[in-house]
């Protein structure tokens, strides 16, 4: 059967490129659809029916007709501006971010809902506390979680022997975590404290808004923030390029304002 | 498109088509389609045409002051006596200079910054123009900065980083007007633009 030459999709902006004349080349992540690029046609125009809705880290409700090479916006509506997130400089660089995995992780033509869902809800946590680092630690294992990438936290990978309260290693390569016991000839293998497994294992049974009540001190932050981010590039395969820019916000840590 | 001969086509001619294939926005046919077009010219508009081009790459270089392209160094803005050196307004890119010079009615100065912060993009603070205007703003005699680069996520980011970095406390600085453009619609117009349209209404 022939696919439907229009449809209607709620999807996430993730970015665009400019296209042609006064085109935009829009990058989004759709409920029900996945990973979908699509041409705003004169997007570019100032007063184009379609400029201000397709903004990255927008939620937008639209109406695409199926082109030959790539769908076309009709129409578009916004659903969740999130328009506080938009006023403050480091909010932006982290919704960034999580476009970037999200644009990474998503595949087209295969519908993730959870996916969808764990963008939405987690820049609503940075929205609400742009300083906290959390909604990233959460987003990224949720990230690992909805994409089928879960990493063992309950038994070694190898000798699949349950873990003792204790430290233990990780590795994505192998899966998740190891015994001390067990010492696969693995590069990426690295130490696993005992209590970053256990915000990991309350990561596994939190929402996102539940991780973020979490209160944890610096030194289990950068060691979550090294492990998280690392498994997350070691599955992407890619370096994530807006990491550099968030790296540089936070060590520069000044006051902000907006204008 | 390869850097083989087009089948049929002189090599002369492949390599035109091939180089005019290089240009943004221009493909394979619409190449064949110009790279024709100047075969068919006068000698003397073809020669002028390449002229243009060997002269462009040969003379621009960057204004050291506002870093706008131009054929000398400093520009015909920032050489000329008769502009504001009070006020300062920053743009992404030398075309919003030409936009904004189009409506005579700004006599300021300009600061070009090629671009815009775009982390997704790898593009950071370092590789804009922005250490160059840093340096500018401790000018004793600016009084004004204005924001003026686009309305989108990426250019209220820069501006956003540009106000967090100046330091200077008695500078104003501002940023263009967000509202509804002339011959657009209420009705199409997104939330952010309309909340930002009605804080910035005016007596009538």
């Amino acid at each position: 059967m022939a696919p439907p030459k229009t449809y209607r999709c709620e999807a996430i902006i993730l970015g665009y490129s400019p296209l042609g004349e006064a085109d935009l080349l829009v990058t989004m992540y759709a409920r029900e659809q996945g990973k979908i690029r699509a041409v705003g046609k004169g997007a570019r125009r100032s007063t184009s029916k379609l400029v201000g809705h397709l903004e990255p880290l927008t939620v937008v409700r639209m109406s695409m007709v199926n082109g030959r090479s790539m769908d076309i916006i009709s129409q578009a509506e916004v659903v969740e501006s999130f328009a506080a997130l938009k006023e403050d400089l480091t909010a932006i660089s982290k919704g960034l971010y999580l476009s970037e995995l999200v644009d990474g992780f998503g595949s087209e033509d295969i519908a993730n809902p959870p996916l969808f869902q764990l963008m939405i809800q987690t820049l609503r946590a940075v929205q609400a506390d742009s300083a906290s680092d959390m909604p990233l630690r959460a987003f990224e294992f949720h990230l690992l979680q909805v994409s089928g990438l879960m990493p063992e936290l309950y038994h070694c990978v190898e000798c699949r022997q349950e873990l003792e309260p204790n430290a233990h290693r990780f590795s994505p390569n192998v899966g998740g975590t190891l015994c001390l016991e067990c010492n696969p000839d693995d590069a990426h293998l690295r130490p696993l404290s005992l209590r970053a497994l256990k915000v990991l294992r309350l990561f596994d049974r939190s929402s996102i808004a539940e991780a973020c009540k979490l209160s944890i001190d610096d030194g289990l932050a950068d060691e979550l923030k090294s492990l998280l981010s690392t498994t997350v590039g070691y599955w992407l395969g890619k370096e994530i390029r807006s990491n550099s820019f968030l790296e540089r916000l936070h060590k520069e840590s000044l006051p902000e304002v907006y204008i | 498109m390869s850097s083989e001969n087009i089948p049929g086509a002189a090599p002369s001619l492949s390599r035109l088509v091939q180089e005019l294939n290089r240009l943004p926005g221009i493909g394979p046919k619409s190449a064949q389609r110009l790279a024709y077009y100047i075969i068919r010219l006068p000698d003397d508009e073809a020669y002028a045409l390449a002229d243009a081009v060997t002269s462009v790459k040969q003379n621009i270089v960057f204004c050291a002051d506002c870093q706008n392209l131009t054929d000398a160094s400093p520009c015909p803005i920032c050489a000329d006596p008769r502009r504001d050196r009070s006020i300062l307004c920053v743009v992404e890119d030398p075309l919003d200079v030409l936009a904004m010079e189009r409506t005579r009615s700004y006599r300021g100065l300009y600061h070009v910054l090629h671009g815009v912060i775009s982390p997704i993009n790898g593009i950071g603070p370092d590789q804009l123009r922005l250490k160059e205007l840093f340096n500018r703003l401790a000018e004793p005699e600016l009084t004004e900065l204005v924001v003026a680069t686009n309305p989108t996520l990426e250019g209220e980011a820069t501006a956003m980083y540009i106000r967090r970095h100046q330091s200077r406390e008695d500078l104003r600085i501002t940023h263009l007007a967000r509202g509804l453009p002339v011959g657009g619609s209420l009705e199409y117009s997104d939330e952010t633009t309309l909340t930002r349209a009605f804080q910035g209404r005016q007596e009538l």
